[in-house]
C-alpha cells in the first residue's frame, strides 16, 4: 500500500549507561509531512542523528529511501536534506559564500533552484552569516538543506527560537516549497499547536519510545474525555485504551480520557457509570494524556 | 479574500474550523453563487496549513453540494437554493441556542427568563424594537 521513505526498526541507542532510545519503530510514508513530537530529552534529536548515520545504534536498523543508513551514509546524504537543531554556520562567510561552499559538496546542487529559493526566502547574498537574524538564519539553513533537491527533508526543531510570525512564515515555506514538490518532510518539534496545521501524521516520542503514531486527524478525533458519575463497582483498569483518569473530590465525578473512543467503547464505559458529558480535547491535552496520564495505577486524584 | 481564522489551541480540528467558516459564508450569502474559490495550493499557503487539509475541506463541501469542482478550471460556490440556505442558517443558530439552553439549565434559568434575555440581546445588537 504505502511506500515508506523512513523505516526504523527496534532502534536502541545508548550514551554510556543511559538508554536514550529503547526500541523505536517508525514508518514514514512517502510524500507526507510527518511531525515528530516529544518533550525535551525524549530522544528526538538522537533519533534524527541516528537516522543520518551520525550516531551508531546498539541494536536495530534505519533505512531511508530504501538505503541502509549505517552501510551507505554518503548515498543517504546525497538524497536527503537535513537541517540540524540550532544549526551553526560559519559566521564570517557571506550568504553567497556559504551557499557556494555547501553547494560544492553536492554533485546534484541545483543553482537555478537555489537562486529561486534565495528570492522566495528574501536572503541578501552580501550579508555576513553572523549578522543574520534568527529568522533569516533558519531560512538560510533551510535553503542549504534543499539546494541538492532532496526527495526527503529532515528538519530538527526548525522553528526553535523563532517568533510567532517567523514561525508561521517558515511553515508556509514548508508547504509551498516542499509539499508542492512532493518532497517528504520529517520534522521534530515540541510545539504541538505548530505541528497540527501542517502535519499529515504525528508520532509521539516519550522516554526513548514511540507511544503513539497516527494520522493527525485520527489522533485528534479519536481521543475523548468523558465525564461520568461512576458507580461503586467501576474499575478503571477495565477500560481499554485508558489514558488518564481524575476524580473530582466534591462531585465524585470522574474525567476519563480514552483513545480510540468508538461508540462501542462508550457503551462499555457507560456500564461503569452515568455519562454526563463528552469533551473534545486539543492536541496539547491529548499529548499530555499520552505522556503523563494516570492510567489507573495510581489512585485517581 | 475569505477572512478565515484558525484557532490553533481549539479542541475543534483545523479542517472543521476551516470547513465551518466557509460553510457559514456560503449559506449566509457572503460568498456568492458561481464565485471562484482560491486553489487548494493558494489557500493552504495563505493559511499555512497542509494542502491535504484544504483538499479535505473542499471535498466535503462538494459532497454537501455547497461547492462545485470543475475539472481544469477550479472550485466554485455551488448554486444553493435559498430554501436550503435559510434552513441551514436556522440549524446553525439552533445549535448555538442549544448550547445556551444547556448553560441556562445548569444555572437554573427557566424558559421565561431565557426568552426575555434573548429579546434583550437581539434588541441590543440590532437596535430593533422587540
Amino acid at each position: 500500500m504505502n511506500e515508506y521513505v523512513i523505516q526504523i526498526e527496534g532502534l536502541h541507542v545508548r550514551y554510556g549507561k543511559y538508554e536514550a532510545l529503547g526500541g523505536v519503530d517508525l514508518n514514514v510514508p512517502k510524500g507526507s509531512i510527518f511531525g515528530f513530537i516529544g518533550r525535551n530529552g525524549a530522544g528526538k534529536t538522537t533519533t534524527i542523528k541516528t537516522l543520518l548515520g551520525l550516531l551508531t545504534p546498539r541494536a536495530g536498523s534505519c533505512r531511508m529511501l530504501g538505503l541502509d543508513v549505517q552501510k551507505q551514509p554518503l548515498e543517504v546524504r546525497k538524497r536527503v536534506g537535513y537541517m540540524a537543531e540550532d544549526q551553526q554556520m560559519y559566521g564570517w562567510m557571506t550568504v553567497d559564500e556559504i551557499i557556494r561552499w555547501v553547494g560544492s559538496f553536492y554533485p546534484a546542487w541545483d543553482s537555478t533552484f537555489v537562486s529561486h529559493l534565495r528570492e522566495v526566502l528574501q536572503l541578501d547574498l552580501k550579508q555576513r552569516v553572523k549578522n543574520l537574524s534568527k529568522g533569516q538564519n533558519s531560512k538560510l539553513a533551510l535553503l542549504l538543506a534543499l539546494g541538492h533537491r532532496p526527495q526527503l527533508v529532515i528538519l530538527d526543531d526548525p522553528t526553535l527560537g523563532l517568533d510567532p510570525i517567523a514561525r508561521k512564515e517558515f511553515l508556509r515555506y514548508v508547504i509551498s516549497l516542499l509539499q508542492n514538490e512532493g518532497v517528504t518532510v520529517f520534522f521534530s518539534s515540541h510545539l504541538l499547536y505548530e505541528i497540527e496545521p501542517v502535519a499529515d501524521y504525528i508520532a509521539i516520542l516519550d522516554k526513548g519510545r514511540i507511544i503513539k503514531a497516527d494520522k493527525t486527524i485520527d489522533l485528534r478525533e479519536s481521543v475523548r474525555k468523558l465525564i461520568i458519575e461512576p458507580n461503586n463497582t467501576c474499575d478503571w483498569r477495565q477500560i481499554q485504551g485508558l489514558l488518564d483518569v481524575a476524580v473530582d473530590d466534591g462531585t465524585r465525578h470522574a474525567a476519563i480520557t480514552v483513545e480510540d473512543c468508538t461508540p462501542e467503547k462508550k457503551v462499555n464505559i457507560q456500564t461503569m457509570g452515568k455519562l454526563i458529558r463528552e469533551v473534545p480535547l486539543n492536541l496539547d491535552e491529548i499529548f499530555e494524556a499520552y505522556v503523563i496520564g494516570n492510567r489507573g495505577e495510581r489512585k485517581p486524584l | 479574500m475569505l477572512f478565515l481564522r484558525i484557532e490553533p489551541s481549539s479542541a475543534v480540528p483545523i479542517y472543521r474550523q476551516i470547513m465551518e467558516q466557509i460553510r457559514d459564508q456560503i449559506i449566509s450569502g457572503q460568498l456568492t453563487i458561481g464565485q471562484q474559490m482560491p486553489s487548494v495550493r493558494q489557500l493552504a499557503e495563505e493559511l499555512a496549513v497542509n494542502q491535504n487539509t484544504v483538499l479535505k475541506v473542499y471535498g466535503e463541501l462538494c459532497r454537501e453540494g455547497l461547492l462545485k469542482m470543475e475539472r481544469g478550471s477550479g472550485t466554485f460556490i455551488a448554486d444553493v437554493s435559498s430554501a436550503r440556505r435559510a434552513d441551514e442558517c436556522e440549524q446553525i443558530v439552533a445549535r448555538i441556542l442549544g448550547q445556551a439552553v444547556e448553560k441556562a439549565r445548569n444555572m437554573n434559568i427557566g424558559i421565561e427568563t431565557m426568552e426575555e434575555l434573548l429579546r434583550k440581546e437581539y434588541q441590543k445588537r440590532t437596535g430593533e424594537p422587540r
